[in-house]
């Protein structure tokens, strides 16, 4: 078994990036896994929900944090809190629904009651039983340190010392959000599908960057006729990698191709099916919000640690969350411009319900593979043996565009964002707080790659 | 409502046996996965539907399943149900190969209703228990709101809505029909 000792986790190396291999036991090791709720859950920003779940005040979502639950609320003030739902007396839960409207938050043990700020406001037996003695104002629900919204997209941190949002999404965070953002005027479609698979979450999440998997694990929906053979051919790859653990990993949209769709709506023609989800890019609103590499980006974003920004087909994200290191739930968020039409809207739900989500035709076949390659962490002889993610390592390079500083690979199916990932989540986890690990982290590397 | 209470007991009792005995067959082609043969008792205008259902207050119970034209867990038409009996007999469906061993329970079964158009309208509850691999185990309890139609001398199944009653789906995935 590994040594688990902070010390020790310290000092060991988990991810070889020479080797592009990974120490299978950062799957299965109980330590690991509570340093990770401190040191990447904790400390990073989390999404928590989207401003149009909670429009109105009072309206409040239930989300997590690592396995901390917080309650993303509207307050009086229009202004979104997050909360941590727990009752400063017992530690109980005051929220148990998974969405809704409320005036307050209370706590069903001993009826503390909390505004939609977090303040305490009412104490059963305040004068009878604590004879006034009781510092109210010291006693609200916990806050997240920091909450932000980037484009709708709300997020928090439970560390004060977290840089802000922009900062820690950098370009690469944002070009991934903006695959949603600068689609239109959106909103979460209601209906968040949620469930278990029996596998450490990072091995849900780097599959997302992993385009060497679909034609093996998802050949059947292919076979069916779900997905066109044409749409697994990846050869045309584009990888880019941020500070912090960001990525984007999957399908180059060339500067032909968007400029013939441009040509042809300047001559009021009608793109084909596959074009017409990428008319928003050809404005020039989206062209400065993505900037020249991120405008082409077709693949998956990560946003570190457990945000994938699925935007290939409806655009949908879906958080990864922890509930320990055998278990992670995946949850789905589904997006849609507000001004759809009744056909548009019923396309976009009948496309997304039908791709992921449990009985998804392509998700339906993953979960077996990263619980199995989870189990496999735990043996041990194949818990000693570290896994592969060596595909293409030094055999490609990252071009740069100085003038807006984006930067990216292009090149073949590869795994090039799987391994930053890795790399990146051992700076997290080794960083003893926030200017560790700002001094410490690596920036995206240059040439060779 | 009218046509289900003007009808006399006896006859009440042979349609209640004839859609038990329906219920039942279907169960049982579904656990010998005979598939093929389960499309066939669809119509073709069916609407197969399970929504997502959340934890909510009980004032707000109204809001506690998503409605028709929202996200779904399943949310298909013949075509679709056709395209998930093609992809399982592909030959690489992994989530169900090896195959999972599933046993489907039909009980509480109920005619609230015949619609105008001849539609029966049954409600059940379902035990759906699935079991794959060493230790894989699934079960799912739900109800089940079913909209029979006679063709011939038989009966379709022309919508089923199903409601579970887990909220979070603690399984790795729905690869089987309820």
């Amino acid at each position: 078994m590994l040594d688990s000792r902070p010390e020790v986790i310290a000092r060991d190396s988990w991810v070889d990036v020479n080797k592009g291999t990974v120490d299978r036991r950062i799957f299965s090791d109980l330590a690991i896994y509570q340093q990770e709720l401190k040191r990447i859950f904790a400390r990073g920003w989390n999404f928590i929900c989207h401003e149009t779940q909670i429009a109105e005040p009072g309206r409040f979502f239930q989300s997590y944090i690592g396995e901390d639950q917080v309650i993303a609320v509207r307050d009086r003030s229009n202004t979104v809190q997050v909360l941590l739902n727990s009752c400063p007396h017992r530690g109980n839960t005051v929220c148990r629904s998974d969405q809704g409207k409320t005036r307050s938050f209370f706590c069903s043990y001993h009826g503390w009651n909390f505004d939609l700020d977090g303040k305490l406001v009412g104490v059963p037996g305040y004068e009878d039983y604590y004879r006034e003695k009781l510092k109210k104002e010291d006693l609200g629900l916990a806050k997240a340190a920091r909450v932000q919204s980037y484009k709708g997209f709300v997020f928090a941190s439970l560390d004060p010392q977290a840089p802000d949002l922009e900062d820690y999404l950098g370009w690469v965070g944002m070009v991934g959000l903006n695959l949603i953002a600068e689609i239109g005027d959106m909103e979460v479609i209601d209906g968040i599908q949620k469930n278990r698979i029996q596998c450490n979450w990072k091995l849900a999440v780097d599959n997302l960057y992993d385009w060497y998997h679909p034609k093996v694990s998802h050949g059947s929906a292919v076979r069916a006729g779900m997905i066109n053979e044409q749409g697994l051919q990846y050869m045309n790859q584009m990888v880019m990698l941020g500070e912090y653990g960001h990525g984007i990993g999957g399908a180059a949209i060339t500067e032909e191709n968007l400029a013939k769709l441009s040509d042809t709506l300047e001559k009021g023609q009608e793109p084909d099916q596959i074009d017409k989800a990428k008319v928003w890019r050809t404005t020039e609103k989206a062209a400065n919000a993505m900037g020249p590499l991120g405008i082409r980006c077709g693949g998956h974003p990560n946003i570190f640690p457990n945000l994938w920004v699925s935007a290939a087909g409806p655009p949908q994200l879906c958080l990864r969350i922890p509930r320990g290191p055998f278990e992670t739930e995946l949850w789905w968020f589904t997006f849609a411009k507000k001004d759809q039409t009744p056909e548009e809207r019923r396309a976009t739900v009948m496309i997304a319900n039908h791709i992921f989500g449990p009985s998804g035709l392509l998700e339906q076949d993953d979960g077996e593979n990263w619980s199995h390659s989870t189990r496999g962490s735990v043996g041990a002889v194949t818990g000693e043996r570290p896994i592969d993610f060596s595909m293409g390592l030094g055999q490609d390079k990252m071009t740069h565009d100085s003038e807006s500083g984006q930067s990216c690979i292009e090149t073949v199916v590869n795994e090039h964002a799987q391994l930053w990932l890795y790399r990146s989540w051992e700076e997290w986890m080794k960083a003893e707080d926030w200017p560790a690990l700002i001094k410490n982290h690596s920036l995206p590397p240059t040439g060779k790659v | 409502m009218a046509k289900l209470q003007t009808m006399d007991t006896q006859s009440r009792m042979l349609l209640h046996f004839e859609v038990e005995q329906f219920l039942y067959q279907e169960a049982k082609i579904l656990d010998e996965r005979r598939f093929d043969e389960w499309l066939s008792l669809l119509t073709e205008d069916i609407h197969y539907w399970m929504p997502i259902r959340r934890t909510t207050t009980l004032a707000q119970v109204e809001d506690e399943f998503t409605k028709i034209g929202a996200m779904a867990l399943f949310d298909d038409d013949i075509n679709f149900l056709r395209m998930r009996v093609a992809k399982m007999a592909s030959g690489n469906a992994w989530s169900e190969d090896p195959p999972s061993r599933t046993r489907h329970f039909v009980s509480n079964i109920q005619i609230v209703d015949i619609e105008e158009d001849g539609d029966i309208v049954v409600e059940t509850n379902i035990h759906l228990y699935r079991t794959r691999l060493e230790s894989v185990e699934d079960s799912w309890i739900g109800r089940r709101k079913d909209w029979l139609r006679r063709d011939g001398d038989n009966l379709k199944l022309a919508r089923r809505h199903i409601f579970l009653e887990q909220t979070t789906i603690l399984s790795q995935n729905l690869s089987n029909f309820f």
